[in-house]
């Protein structure tokens, strides 16, 4: 469903990616881990056009993505829950909520989908009216990804969903996202730090350091972590590459 | 105390214009971190839209000869196009560009805008007589009324209620409140950042009409700078206001009415002509111990 | 390479050699023309000044200011202030200090005292302002020139508002002006070669440390900004006696935006951008300003409508703006003409 081949981005003088390549096939969970600054963040924001990539090339379904923009993006079907939340802090979270419905053509599905995406989200029915930066940090985290959600994507990109939450909020994040894929048939790439819940719910994984693709593997063949200590601390053969872009 | 009285209606009717101007400038700088420098000039197209294009010194109305209901219309349909064109022109080849990048763009197309004025209508201000018949003063007990500061006002007020109602209630106006506060964001969520912008010059240029009709019919003079003195004190009134804030800009707008009008008339006679020195100063004060303004917007903090 | 690490002397102010000599080729060629040619030259030269000025403050900084021009205008009230004949000042100027009033002083003191003025002025500004940065800044700065305007324009007294201050002495040609622009660029270049400039640059280059108030980085600012306001003031000394007589609105958003409107054309980011800014705005609103006048086709007098050399000035800007962002020089100084092309690329911008 989601190509990414060799993309390279910078800012400024920071390369910040070197060269990520990976994919994502329909109805799969694939997760990105990688250490703080490794390019997670920014390899999702290329995806979902925020970032320019100066080489390689993002395809959705065989269709170059270059040059459509972040809002011609979210049309095609890709949300991006940023990491950080994003909340519109004056708006109220029902109004959070109708902005992702605006782009729909569907308009008639609307309040359908409204109400049962709701339904997952018990505690934002009950703050439909406040100001949505009056919301607490586990309560916003849930209105971004409902807020995506609204927008009816195939394929929900998701930075860090655990940042900054306490243990048991995440439990509850993961399992709106898991009922989520069962309800709307999403197709889910997540960006995490560390590996340890995600070996549970994930199909594949990609380890990210450097601004590389470090490894990459079936969740399955994964399971006992050390692989990806390996490669998310660069010890071994890795560091050969590292070598080669001090260079 | 009539005295007053006379100073408040007064201050009210400047603080008006000052607001709807500020309100233009606002909404620019809200969605699209631009300080806009044509505002005034998209008020000064609005006056000089009214008049036959000559150079002689008393102008002859053209569109300000129409019936209202024809007249407010196409002017408006003028400045509008006007400000949409500069967007595609200058503003949206820059969307990337830094907010002080941006400033000095506006500043260029402010420029130009001048000199085309100049250009088709000569440099000499003009005398023009919009809406005469207004003149005539309403008598409030001994209060005496020009009705013309009331219309000012009561527009002023209807403007606002309008473009409440337009941000709170309608879809479009939810999107710019949405991409005001985060304009990223908005765009993954499938909101057209530059439909919303264009929108945003729109309205900006909408308020900025009802200012050129409002001070033209209170001044009746024409000059290719005339509304050069309306941004600055709309610039003024937004930072006092808060940048970014709607909110804010109508209470900067109106404080900064109220401020000159009681400078003007309780300010010694030696020190009034040097009212706009003390007005910026109040802003180089008000940036440095209160930089978010009164009515401080959490998008403004993050952007400055 | 011991010569990357350190450069000789010349090739380390090569940069600036260059520009003094193009700037002196200039003045050269231009003395041998008219009167006409001689008076543009000047005013090129003073506008050379005053952008090598703002440069110095915006250039090192990264912070943009607007109100400059603000200490075009106290320079240059402070030396006429100076020169004009006591005889006029008795009449006109009451509000005049006594050693001012009462006496005539020569050219120089009064540039000197026309730039020291406009820095001490910065000195107080910058001390509360230079805090701010990005668009704060920027506002603060344009509020300051409104500042000046309103207060120079209205001050009977002192700067005899709207009826002018006349008799000014007109002593500035184009060489004594090619004599202050070269000093301007002297000052400029060692200042961004400096402990200050480059720690300025550095910080200008780095978001984070740019929108920092880190005390350190604000008095280097203070600094810059104080310098390049006494260069600027100095520039409206010497425009006050180029000119002979003075009315506060020459120094306000027209002389601002000509003046911006070079350095972004240059380019902010060198000495070599405000240079070629100068001089190819020059040349191109002389131009216009030929066309506007008019040519002679045949019988018949062809010219372009009045204010198109402004139009034009907008429109050039704008599309520099926006098609060369940094500017026609890119930000570099002039390059080493004696390296390999094939290095060439690698050479350093200061
Ligand atoms: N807007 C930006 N401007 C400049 N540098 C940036 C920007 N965004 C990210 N970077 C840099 O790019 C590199 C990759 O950043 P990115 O945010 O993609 O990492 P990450 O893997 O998401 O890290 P984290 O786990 O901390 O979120 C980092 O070195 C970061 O400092
Ligand atoms: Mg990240």
């Amino acid at each position: 469903m989601l190509d990414v081949n060799d993309i390279h981005v910078t800012y400024g003088r920071l390369r910040a990616l070197k060269g990520v390549s990976l994919s994502v096939k329909e109805g799969e969970i694939v997760c990105l881990i990688g250490p703080n600054g490794a390019g997670k963040s920014t390899t999702l924001a290329s995806i979902a056009g925020g970032v320019t990539p100066h080489r390689g090339t993002i395809s959705l379904e065989g269709k170059p993505l270059a040059g459509v923009g972040p809002e011609g993006i979210a049309r095609l079907g890709v949300s991006l829950v940023p990491e950080g939340r994003h909340v519109f802090g004056a708006l109220t979270v029902a109004e959070n909520l109708r902005v992702a419905t605006y782009m729909r053509k569907d308009r008639s599905a609307i309040a359908a989908d409204y109400d049962r995406v709701l339904a997952l989200f018990p505690r934002l029915q009950e703050r439909i009216g406040s100001p949505g930066g009056r919301l607490s940090g586990g309560e916003q985290q849930m209105l971004v990804i409902a807020r995506a959600l609204l927008t009816k994507p195939r394929l929900l990109l998701v930075d860090e969903p655990s940042l900054g939450l306490a243990p048991k909020i995440v439990d509850q994040v993961y399992d709106i996202l898991l009922a989520a894929r069962k309800m709307e048939g999403l197709t889910l790439l997540i960006n995490e730090q560390s590996s340890h819940r995600i070996l549970k719910h994930a199909d594949r994984i990609y380890v990210i350091r450097g601004g590389h693709i470090q490894l990459h593997d079936t969740a399955a063949n994964l399971q006992d972590g050390e692989a990806i200590k390996r490669a998310y601390f660069g010890f071994g053969e890795e560091a050969a590459i590292d070598e080669e872009d001090a260079a | 105390m009539i005295g007053l009285l006379q100073n408040l209606v007064d201050a009210a009717n400047l603080g008006s214009l000052y607001a709807l101007a500020a309100l233009g400038v606002g909404l620019l700088f809200g969605i699209l971190r631009l300080v806009n420098f044509a505002h005034g000039d998209f008020i000064s197209i609005g006056a000089y839209a009214l008049i036959v294009p000559s150079f002689e010194v008393t102008a002859q109305l053209f569109i300000g000869e129409w019936n209202w209901a024809l007249m407010i219309p196409t002017v408006t349909l003028i400045v509008v196009i006007v400000a949409l064109i500069s967007d595609a022109l200058v503003f949206q080849p820059l969307r990337r560009a830094s907010a002080p990048t941006l400033m000095i763009a506006s500043f260029a197309v402010s420029y130009v805008i001048q000199n085309g004025i100049l250009m088709i209508y000569g440099a000499r201000p003009k005398a023009a007589n919009l809406w005469s018949g207004l003149d005539t003063p309403i008598l409030l007990g001994e209060l005496r009324v020009p009705l013309l500061q009331i219309i000012t006002i009561g527009v002023t007020l209807a403007l606002m209620v309008a473009l409440t109602l337009f941000l709170k209630q309608t879809r479009y106006g939810v999107m710019m409140r949405a991409a005001a506060e985060d304009f990223r964001m908005a765009q993954y969520l499938g909101v057209n950042g530059n439909f919303v912008i264009g929108l945003a010059f729109a309205i900006s240029g909408i308020l900025a009409t009802a200012v050129s009709l409002l001070y033209l019919s209170q001044t009746g003079t024409l000059a290719p700078t005339m509304g050069v003195p309306l941004a600055l004190f709309a610039f003024v009134a937004t930072v006092i206001g808060g940048m970014g804030s709607l909110l804010g800009a109508v209470v900067g707008g109106f404080l900064v009415g109220f401020i000159v009008i009681m400078l003007q008339a309780y300010l010694p006679e030696d020190l009034r002509p040097f009212r706009d020195a003390f007005a910026f100063t109040f802003v180089i004060l008000i940036l440095l111990v209160r930089p978010s303004g009164i009515v401080p917007t959490r998008a403004f903090i993050e952007r400055v | 390479m011991k010569s990357g690490t350190r450069p000789s002397l010349v090739r380390r102010f090569w940069p600036l050699v260059a520009l003094c000599l193009v700037v002196t080729a200039i003045v050269a060629l231009g003395s041998l023309g008219n009167d006409e040619l001689q008076v543009t030259i000047t005013e090129m030269m003073i506008r050379l000044v005053v952008v090598v000025g703002i440069y110095l403050f915006i250039g090192n900084s990264g912070i943009l200011s607007f109100g400059h021009i603000g200490f075009m205008c106290i320079g240059a009230y402070a030396a006429a202030w100076a020169t004009v004949d006591p005889t006029w000042k008795q009449m006109m100027l009451t509000g005049l200090p006594d050693f001012l009033q009462n006496n005539q002083y020569g050219f120089l003191p009064a540039v000197a005292g026309g730039g020291l003025l406009a820095a001490f002025v910065a000195l107080l500004l910058g001390s509360a302002i230079m805090r701010l940065s990005g668009i704060a800044g920027s506002i603060a700065t344009f509020a300051f020139l409104a500042i000046v305007q309103s207060v120079y324009s209205n001050w009977e007294s002192v700067t005899a508002a709207t009826s002018s201050i006349i008799g000014v002495p007109t002593v500035v040609g184009p060489w004594v002006a090619w004599l202050f622009a070269i000093g301007a660029l002297v000052l400029a270049y060692v200042f961004q070669i400096s402990r200050f400039g480059l720690m300025l640059r550095a910080s200008r280059d780095d978001e984070v440390a740019a929108k920092s108030s880190a005390v350190g980085i604000v008095k280097v600012r203070l600094i810059a900004f104080v310098v390049s306001a006494f260069i600027v003031g100095v520039a409206g000394a010497l425009y006050a006696h180029f000119l002979g007589i003075l009315t506060a609105d020459t120094f306000y958003l027209s002389l601002t935006f000509v003046t911006l409107a070079m350095l972004v054309v240059g380019g902010v980011g060198s000495l070599t951008g405000a240079v070629t800014g100068v001089i190819v705005v020059t040349v191109v609103v002389e131009v216009l300003r030929h066309m506007e006048a008019g040519v002679a086709v045949g019988a018949t007098n062809l010219h372009l409508p009045q204010g198109s050399q402004e139009i034009g000035l907008g429109i050039i800007m704008a599309l520099v703006m926006i098609f060369r962002p940094s500017g026609l020089a890119r930000g570099r100084e002039v390059p080493w003409p004696f390296t390999p092309a094939a290095r060439r690329a690698k050479v350093p911008a200061v």
